[in-house]
């Protein structure tokens, strides 16, 4: 067969990604206006972001249910003639509840906007909670969350956050299902009031937005609308258990799920853009130190990640697999060992060097066509972080020796330090 | 081609943005037989490199379930001029996975555009011939096995699909899901059945090769020529998978599980991916349950209060598959007299032809969705390959036409066949959790 195949190509390195800031403006009802004009075809995403998620809630679940109910009605118009013009257009509207932040998003041909956006201005502005429909929405939401509570996967994950922040912190899922039988109809109207208003949102215009649509969208939504509600709540106590290990018995489980981790620095400290490529190495992508180990080697499990999972006010290590309930001791011995040899053994330059390179075409991607880039600027602005950001990043990618990752490893792979949920057979 | 009716606020501009959409592409054939296809989108610095074997789970031995997928995993093990696969891609700035279904073996890779000759030295290489040792095989094996406990053994209503396809299947290869029958058809799996397989599906001549994003057609042909065209062409097993004889009489079976909430599924067999029916069924599929002003969401879910979550879509594969109807009941509902409301409405559109206004809807709906999903290059990729396994990748660019063409008389016609008696099957997925209800 051909020499040629003998040796890989030669490869590029990703030389330079544009990060181009979108056009900001301040529309006189105080929503942040950003533009990513850009794209190949007549389609537009609007994306609202509303500081109005968990943290802001004055009891359990009223975000999500508020959420819910954005697309239920308004004084003029039912749930069903809403529903019904955004499909007639062929539009995809989603209300999403998040911790920090929800969302309200549309995704239209360009052409369909006169007709769209004055329906979702009358929407976000004049939700009417109409309490037939907040009834369905509690009793569908409660039916996910009972089934939800049977997956071994979601029980660890949703116990170690409830265990590591606290019963009562926004960050922590609610206990049961049971939970959705305590929220009011009163309570997620207050929530939406106090909550969605034009001081109170950002907006990102993404793909064909041309001179046209931007006039229309500072028609529909630059005014001021709504009350923005004085709230001060920076800080909330996080109060971790001081038990850091749970089993979580599930008899029937034939794999067990496991969760391992702990609060880091948020993207504000000068360690978390290294913290983010040690944990990369360690379990973020198909080759890392756990998928190596664990799937490529032992056969263990069928995937386990590591991540950093970034709030706005928080920041939280995790490791998390599913695995034959036999072998559950194994695994988890089996991580800690990783993490140990992190602490102990420099990463060789063989391992790093494609990993820089991966990384920075992951990077290269999130900025690729205006949806990939709405996104990543809207995370960056939501952290509160500046464009500066990418750069640091990309430096960190480029330039951490195994040096600093190894002492990255000693300063917050510490076992002591890690809290534990595994769910499943004992 | 009908015009769209009363397109009083659906203008004419509007639907020839669609058309003006198509995806553009060129396709060749090499001498071994491999079907090139290109698509240029200069909108995007990547390219993606994505293989479609025509070779899925229906190829199978029913007594060796599973095998084209443990087969996947295994082709990342390296090839013959590979040692490491996954590092070569990130190397290179990519990223890669695959996929396998009942018909088919995909296979992609995503990396900057100047980066294109990694990809294709990797996938042509995995297409000469992978490196299969016992070792890899045992891990594989035990991932996989670690796949389907997680996906279907233990996950509320995971088995769903295997008693379904079996109940629906008496003959046909969709008997089986993908994951395969149970693990001790992968745990049997040698690496004598490995090689096998490999030399009766894996061949230039049973592939598609699509290459789209920053690339011009010719630049992506000479590579394609450069790095496949040695690839000797192979003889291949003919596909034994016979038609599903016509069902006579309904079919009903009952499962109580450890689960929190009452449902059923009810499958009706129904045409090929290519026929217009399929997409006829499409639409029905949408007029009942897509979209919060879809007929189940409306009087099911919201006026009548029955369910929490009702559904109806099709199964998809490319030989004739299944038209699905599904749905939790809400809290206090019987499981049965939900089915009987569902089977009801679903009855209506056999009896009562839809109104102008709704068909326009629902095709404005497709149209939009059709547009707003195709954006980008990989998705097209992938798109175009599996159009070109059925027969021909030039049908994704006549989609919109034929949605557009349907009339409430087809549906009503089609309807009528689907929901006939004896073509019906169903199972009913019980709790345990909360038995006399």
């Amino acid at each position: 067969m051909s020499s040629f195949r003998k040796i890989a190509p030669p490869v590029h390195s990703v030389e330079k990604i544009d990060f181009i800031e979108p056009i900001h403006q301040l529309l006189p009802g105080g929503t942040s206006f950003f533009t990513l004009y850009g794209g190949t075809q007549e389609v537009v995403k609007l994306d609202f972001s509303f500081k109005a998620g968990n943290w802001y809630e004055q009891s359990k679940l009223e975000s999500i249910m508020a959420a819910s109910m954005i697309a239920e009605g308004t004084s003029g118009k039912s749930a069903r003639e809403i529903a019904d013009r955004i499909d007639f257009y062929g539009a995809q509207l989603s209300t999403v509840p998040y911790y920090d932040n929800n969302y309200v998003s549309l995704l239209a041909l360009k052409k369909h906007l006169p007709h769209l956006l004055p329906l979702l201005a009358e929407i976000m502005q004049d939700a009417s909670f109409p309490e037939n429909e907040f009834e369905i929405a509690r009793q569908k939401r409660k039916q996910r969350a009972l089934v939800d509570a049977e997956k071994v996967g979601l029980v660890a994950q949703r116990n170690f956050m409830r265990n590591l922040m606290g019963e009562g912190h926004p960050y922590a899922p609610v206990a049961s299902p049971d939970a959705y039988d305590e929220v009011t109809l009163e309570g997620a109207k207050s929530h939406y009031i106090r909550h969605y208003c034009s001081a109170n949102a950002t907006l990102f215009a993404s793909g064909d937005v041309d001179g046209d649509v931007q006039k229309l969208i500072v028609q529909n939504f630059g005014t001021n609308w709504g009350t923005p509600y004085p709230f001060k709540k920076d800080q909330i106590q996080v109060a971790s258990s001081a038990e850091k290990n749970i089993f979580i018995e599930r008899d029937n489980a034939n794999q067990n799920a496991v969760t391992i981790g702990k609060r880091v620095p948020t993207q504000h400290h000068p360690d978390s853009a290294g913290l983010k490529l040690l944990t990369t190495i360690f379990g973020g992508y198909f080759g890392s130190r756990l998928m190596s180990n664990l799937r490529e080697e032992k056969g263990l499990t069928y995937g386990i990640h590591a991540s950093v999972v970034s709030f706005v006010r928080d920041a939280i290590f995790m490791i998390h697999a599913e695995v034959t309930a036999e072998k559950t001791e194994e695994a988890i011995r089996e991580i800690f060992f990783e993490m140990k040899r992190l602490q102990e053994e420099l990463v060789p330059e063989s391992e790093l060097e494609p990993l820089r390179s991966f990384l920075l075409g992951r990077m290269l991607e999130d900025f690729d066509g205006p949806f990939a880039r709405s996104q990543s600027f809207s995370s960056l602005y939501e952290a509160d972080l500046e464009v500066g950001y990418f750069d640091k990043i990309i430096h960190t990618i480029k330039t951490t020796t195994p040096e600093q990752i190894r002492e990255l490893a000693r300063t917050y792979f510490d076992p002591e330090s890690m809290y534990m949920v595994a769910a499943g057979k004992k | 081609m009908t015009k769209i009716t009363a397109g009083k606020l659906y203008d004419e501009e509007a639907i020839r943005s669609i058309f003006d959409c198509m995806i553009q592409f060129d396709k060749i054939k090499l001498a071994n037989g491999l079907t090139v296809i290109v698509h240029t989108d200069q909108s995007t610095p990547f390219v993606a490199v994505n293989v479609c074997y025509n070779v899925g789970s229906k190829h199978e031995d029913p007594d060796k379930t599973g095998f084209a997928h443990l087969f996947e995993h295994l082709t990342f093990g390296g090839s013959l001029h590979v040692t490491d696969f996954d590092m070569a891609v990130q190397r290179a700035g990519g990223a890669n996975n695959a996929f396998t279904s009942n018909d088919l073996t995909n296979y992609y890779i995503t990396l900057p555009a100047n980066n294109i000759e990694t990809a294709m030295w990797l996938e042509s290489d995995r297409m000469l011939g992978p490196k299969f040792s016992k070792k890899g095989l045992d891990v594989q094996k035990k991932v996989v096995i670690e796949e389907f406990r997680q996906r279907n053994l233990n996950k509320p209503y995971g088995d769903v699909w295997h008693i379904l396809r079996d109940l629906a299947y008496k003959v046909h290869p969709y008997r089986w899901p993908t994951i395969g029958l149970v693990p001790e058809h992968i745990e049997s799996a040698t690496l004598k059945d490995v090689k096998d397989f490999f030399f009766h599906h894996y061949a230039p001549n049973n592939a598609v090769l699509v290459i789209s994003g920053n690339i011009t057609t010719s630049e992506a042909f000479k590579l394609a020529e450069k790095w496949f065209a040695d690839i000797p062409y192979r003889e291949i097993d003919p596909y034994t998978g016979k038609p599903e004889p016509r069902q006579e009489s309904d079919r009903e079976i009952t499962v109580n599980r450890d689960v929190p909430i009452d449902t059923f599924y009810v499958a009706w067999h129904m045409g090929a991916r290519n026929e217009k029916e399929f997409y006829i069924l499409d639409l029905l599929s949408d007029i009942l349950s897509n979209g919060s002003s879809s007929r189940f969401e409306v009087r099911l879910v919201k006026e009548q209060k029955l369910f929490t979550e009702a559904d109806a879509y099709l199964s998809g594969e490319n030989e004739p598959g299944l038209f699905i109807a599904t749905g939790k009941a809400s809290h206090g509902v019987d499981i049965h007299l939900a089915r009987e409301k569902m089977l009801e409405e679903i009855m209506m559109t056999v009896e009562t032809p839809i109104t102008a206004y709704e068909l326009e809807k629902v095709k404005n709906r497709v149209e939009a969705d059709l547009l707003l999903n195709e954006i980008g290059y990989l998705e097209k990729a992938i798109q175009l390959a599996s159009f070109e396994i059925m027969g021909d990748a030039s049908e994704i660019n006549r989609q919109g036409e034929k949605y557009r063409d349907i009339t409430a008389a087809d549906l009503l016609a089609t309807a009528g066949k689907l929901f006939r008696k004896g073509n019906r099957n169903t199972l009913n997925y019980l709790s345990l959790q909360n038995p006399g209800k």
